[in-house]
């Protein structure tokens, strides 16, 4: 049974499928998100897959401040998705709201509505620092327990 | 014995068709109904206990029975020729003319009565054919009763039709038996006869303007038929000298002579089969109360014409005939599983599907190898109890949510979870491996595969009607998301009927190999498949029937476990892309309102449109059936 | 008796390990198409087991029951074809799978699901009477169905039958849901309209899809492979070199639209196999 289990946490520190969520972003850190499937960066050989579809990922990568609009959509999202899973919250404005922060429409970071395992700073990040915050959260991820049923 | 059950499965329809009209109460009506279907079911495997025979009944009261037949004929005929007259429909009255001068002609000059062979006559093939009629027609009779009751309270009519209604329901399945048993084929005119008159009536038992003119359409349709029934009749004397059904099967490979009359039989069989050009009055048929379309198309009427068929193939094998019929059966089974996936009426979609299997029987007898004759045998037993199962279904359906359009049906499960689930397994039973159908077609595909036209045909036409099928199957199950299933109520003769024919559809599939071995292979002509623990095997290949059965049912049990259990897993609604609200199937749209999700099938109208494809295939059809007609004579 | 068991188990167990194993060169592949490093080749593995190690989350039963359908009968074709069954029979039960796979699809509501499975049927509808065509060829050289009459043959059948492998190829790429026909759902990160008819599996259930899928792909390989099954040499060549075929062209083409591929393929496919058909039957 432990075999089996420790099977299946290398398989998951494999292959976490992403699910990007642009919560509200400048595109600066959306442009780096993607620059990471690049071939120069070519994030599938850690396994990670860009998937559509909350019900398919693991790992919800939100860039953007928070705000009244998309709160739910951030909150669905997340629910959608089957456990395990992790967030890594991403640039400046996902982690705190940024300089929007002060606006009258922006609640703040990502952490103000779902629980976030990881933080990547930057305005934007450097491929290389999303990089580093994604297999960071798959450590997190390789431990985090399953399959509440 | 053999009069009495003879008697009791030809006349005794007739006599509670009387009964049901002249006693015009209900319950008595409703028991009439009852105590025959019973009866009829029972002497029909009596019947077949004494399979094969010949046999010659002894006079009805002192009068021979060809007289009755004449008689009843001419009546039959000046009946029809009054609806004629009534519906102003001069081709009709022109055909029944026809039909009138001919037959009386041919019974009282031409016909040597002194001659003596028997007049009725049963072999497997007749004997399943008694089997379905008799066990699947009362089904659906009895599925009418509390039908015909809830669709008169929905019309508001005064005076119940229900007494006329019955009384030709019933008169049909005792027309088909006789029809089936008879061996002389005068006897088998009129019963083809007296069809189409029933078939009229009910059609226009609404009385609605459509209704009329779909039942014109019909009756003009299949005197046609008939009329070419008089001159297969004729001309078949004139060659051979006999009306005996057997003699003429034995004679038909003495040369082109006897092609023509064959190949006219078969052209009245295809225009009772509805195949292409003629498939307008079938699908006019549509607008009769449903167990008129149930009885039409799944065990009589339609079939009469496919056994028509399939009796006489021994008569016409390896002839140019044998072929064109094969064609004409092939491009039916392609053009009508083409046309019925643009269809979003799901009668509609029943009726095309009825004439493409049809086509298919009617292709499985052209080819004419034994294999070919298993396939169209087993098609006639499989498709009788999916298709009655499906229709009953679809009326049960139509009354409770007032529409028998596939989108209106979408997420009926959560509705009528019972119905639905009987439906789809009918669907599946019509499409997919190892029930019976698929066999059959298995086995016509493979005895199709030296004729390369035809495979082609084939081919593409399974593959539509795979597609047509799945896609029903799927809406039915299209339920919202959480919704709360409750079985709905049913009343017990509504119930019954479905239960009888879905555990018929299955069983029987399961059962494949005994009917094939018991009842197929002894009227062939050379045994088609060997069948060894369930597995049909030839040199041409092999179906593996019980380990397919055994795994996919093992599957089926674990997957059935798996949804159980997965009933406590987290449950969640459909992906919106995050913007659902509370309720899950509504997303939230502009101005923060929710917008309720809508989906649609596709229906391909801009290829597969009924209205662009049916004036080319009717083009193509009718040339095809000039082909086979004009090759013969 | 004894090597028929063998050849159940072989069917069973490795062919899914060989279906995993062709998905992890493909992606492999795929990345040295596109001058990227690429996952490791036992990736489709790692996502499979990390599937199941997730938390069940349905919409409802019948996508877990439509699952579990599909399995058991793209396995029992597998076997079947394992055993040298009859290929009409093989592709009528792949097709059981297919079918409930869609009707699964079609059970909720969610817009793409409903999307994908109406193309799904389409890309089933286009497919399936190509292979039958290509069985009619086959028979029309063997004289049999049976996969055992054709590994009798002496000459393998690509010489009598090259226009008919080349229609079995639409159909392995219609299979594969390789561009341009991948529009019911697309592998990886191509997912076209959020993955289509797959939207709504998820965890163990889409593992068991996937799982399913690979036994598919042996199964049409499989197909592939009696076109040259004199030799194991050839065997080896013919499917290698249809593979990465399959793979460039996935690479290299755009996707297109359902219409188009309807009419494309019956066309191509239709006269393609008409011609090969003629010629034998000339013979």
């Amino acid at each position: 049974m432990d075999t089996i289990k420790a099977f299946i946490r290398k398989s998951r520190a494999k292959s976490p499928w992403l699910l990007h969520f642009d919560c509200g972003s400048c595109n600066g850190c959306d442009i780096e998100v993607l620059a990471c499937l690049t071939p120069v960066y070519d994030i599938e050989r850690f396994g990670i897959i860009n998937v559509g579809n909350p019900k398919h990922a693991d790992l919800l990568l939100v860039t953007g401040t928070v705000n009244h609009r998309n709160k739910k959509v951030l909150a669905n999202l997340a629910e959608q998705m089957p456990d395990p899973k992790i967030v890594v919250a991403l640039g400046s404005c996902g982690l705190t709201g940024g300089i929007f922060r002060e606006a009258y429409n922006v609640i703040g970071g990502v952490d103000k509505i779902i629980p976030v395992d990881v933080y990547v700073p930057g305005c934007p990040p450097k491929p290389e620092a999303i990089i580093d915050g994604v297999v960071t959260g798959l450590e997190k991820f390789a431990e985090k327990k399953g399959d509440k049923s | 014995m053999l009069n009495t059950l003879l008697f009791i499965l030809i006349l005794g329809p007739f006599i509670a068709a009387a009964l049901c009209y002249f006693v015009r109460i209900s319950h008595i009506r409703s028991f009439i109904v009852l105590a025959m279907g019973c009866l009829l079911a029972v002497t029909s495997i009596l019947l077949f206990t004494k399979a094969p025979f010949s046999h010659t009944p002894p006079p009805l009261l002192n009068i021979p029975i060809h007289w009755w037949i004449i008689w009843g004929d001419d009546g039959l005929l000046l009946t029809m020729l009054y609806y004629g007259f009534k519906h102003r429909h001069l081709f009709t009255k022109i055909l029944i003319i026809f039909q009138i001068v001919a037959l009386d002609y041919f019974e009282l000059f031409m016909v040597d009565h002194s001659k003596t062979f028997p007049l009725f006559f049963a072999d497997n093939l007749s004997l399943i054919m008694v089997l379905i009629i008799s066990i699947v027609g009362p089904l659906i009779c009895v599925f009418a009763i509390p039908y015909m009751n809830k669709h008169e309270e929905h019309q508001g009519l005064k005076k119940s039709r229900q007494p006329k209604f019955f009384a030709f329901l019933v008169m049909i399945i005792g027309a088909m038996n006789g029809l089936v048993l008879s061996n002389n084929i005068i006897f088998m005119y009129v019963f083809f006869e007296v069809t189409t008159l029933g078939s009229f009536m009910l059609i226009s038992h609404d009385r609605t303007e459509t209704a009329l003119k779909n039942a014109v359409r019909a009756l003009w349709m299949n005197c046609l038929a008939g009329a070419a029934f008089i001159v297969a009749m004729i001309l078949a004397y004139i060659t051979q000298g006999t009306v005996d059904a057997q003699e003429l099967i034995r004679g038909g490979h003495m040369g082109g002579i006897m092609l023509t009359p064959l190949a006219l039989l078969c052209f009245a069989g295809m225009v009772k089969a509805a195949q292409i050009p003629f498939q307008s009055w079938l699908l006019g048929a549509m607008v009769a109360p449903t167990p008129t379309s149930a009885l039409l198309h799944s065990s009589t009427m339609v079939k009469a014409g496919a056994y028509i068929a399939l009796r006489f193939a021994p008569g016409y094998a390896g002839t140019f005939l044998s072929q064109s019929l094969a064609v004409c059966g092939a491009f039916t089974f392609l053009a009508t599983s083409a046309m019925a996936v643009s269809q979003s009426n799901g009668k509609k979609v029943l009726a095309y599907s009825t004439i493409g299997n049809l086509g298919l029987i009617f292709a499985c007898a052209g080819i004419n190898t034994p294999e070919a004759i298993t396939a169209g045998i087993l098609l006639i037993i499989f498709h009788a109890f999916s298709k009655a199962l499906l229709f009953l279904c679809v009326g049960d359906i139509e009354q409770h949510i007032g529409s028998r359009d596939i989108e209106v049906m979408r997420g009926l499960y959560a509705k009528m979870p019972r119905t639905t689930l009987i439906a789809i397994l009918g669907m599946v039973t019509m499409m997919l491996p190892p029930f019976g159908v698929l066999l059959s077609k298995w086995m016509a595909l493979e005895a199709a595969s030296k004729h390369l036209f035809v495979m082609v045909l084939l081919a593409v036409g399974s593959a539509l009607m795979v597609m047509y099928w799945a896609r029903w199957a799927g809406i039915l199950l299209s339920a919202p998301y959480g919704s709360h299933v409750e079985p709905e109520r049913q009343g017990v003769l509504t119930r019954l009927p479905l239960l009888a024919l879905v555990g018929g559809a299955v069983v029987l599939s399961l059962c494949a190999p005994l009917l094939y071995s018991n009842l197929v292979a002894p009227i062939l002509s050379a045994p088609s498949f060997s069948v060894r623990a369930g597995i049909f095997e030839n040199p041409t290949g092999a179906f593996l029937l019980y380990p397919v059965i055994l795994v996919l049912a093992l599957g089926f049990i674990y997957a059935v476990y798996a949804a159980k259990k997965a009933q406590k897993a987290r449950t969640s609604g459909p992906y919106l892309c995050g913007a659902q609200t509370t309720d899950p199937e509504s997303f939230e749209g502009p101005m923060r309102k929710p917008v309720a999700v809508s989906s649609g099938a596709y229906y391909f109208e801009s290829i597969f449109g009924e209205q662009r494809l049916t004036v080319w295939f009717n083009v193509c059809g009718g040339m095809l059936v000039a082909l086979l007609i004009g090759g013969a004579l | 008796m004894i090597r028929g068991v063998i050849l159940v188990i072989i069917g069973a167990v490795a062919a899914p390990l060989l279906g995993g194993l062709i998905a992890g060169v493909d992606r492999r592949l795929t990345a040295w198409l596109q001058s990227r490093y690429g996952p490791p080749i036992w990736q489709p593995f790692f996502d499979v087991i990390k599937l199941f190690g997730k938390e069940r989350l349905v919409v409802n039963g019948w996508q877990v029951f439509c699952a579990h359908v599909y399995i058991t009968a793209t396995m029992l074709s597998v076997v079947l074809f394992f055993l040298q069954s009859d290929l009409l029979l093989i592709l009528f039960v792949q097709a059981f799978g297919a079918i409930f796979l869609v009707i699964g699809a079609f059970s909720t509501t969610s817009p793409y699901s409903q999307v994908g499975a109406n193309r799904e049927l389409i890309q089933i509808l286009t497919y399936e009477p190509l292979i039958v065509l290509v069985f009619v060829g086959i028979y029309l050289v063997t004289g049999s169905f049976k996969i055992s009459e054709i590994l009798a043959q002496t000459k393998p059948l690509l010489v009598s039958l090259p226009l008919l492998y080349i229609v079995l190829c639409y159909a392995l790429t219609i299979k594969l849901r390789k561009s341009p026909f991948d529009f019911s759902t697309s592998h990886h990160a191509h997912q076209e309209l959020v993955k289509g008819f797959l939207t709504e599996y998820s965890g163990r259930y889409l593992a068991l899809v996937e799982i399913g899928h690979w036994y598919e792909v042996v199964l049409i390989l499989g197909l592939c492979s009696l076109f040259w099954a004199t030799s194991w040499i050839g065997v080896l060549v013919l499917v290698g070199v249809t593979y990465l075929c399959e793979i460039l062209i996935d690479n290299i083409m755009a996707r297109m639209t359902w219409q188009w591929m309807l009419g494309y393929v019956w066309t191509m496919g239709l006269a393609m196999s008409f011609v090969n058909l003629i010629w034998l039957h000339g013979r």
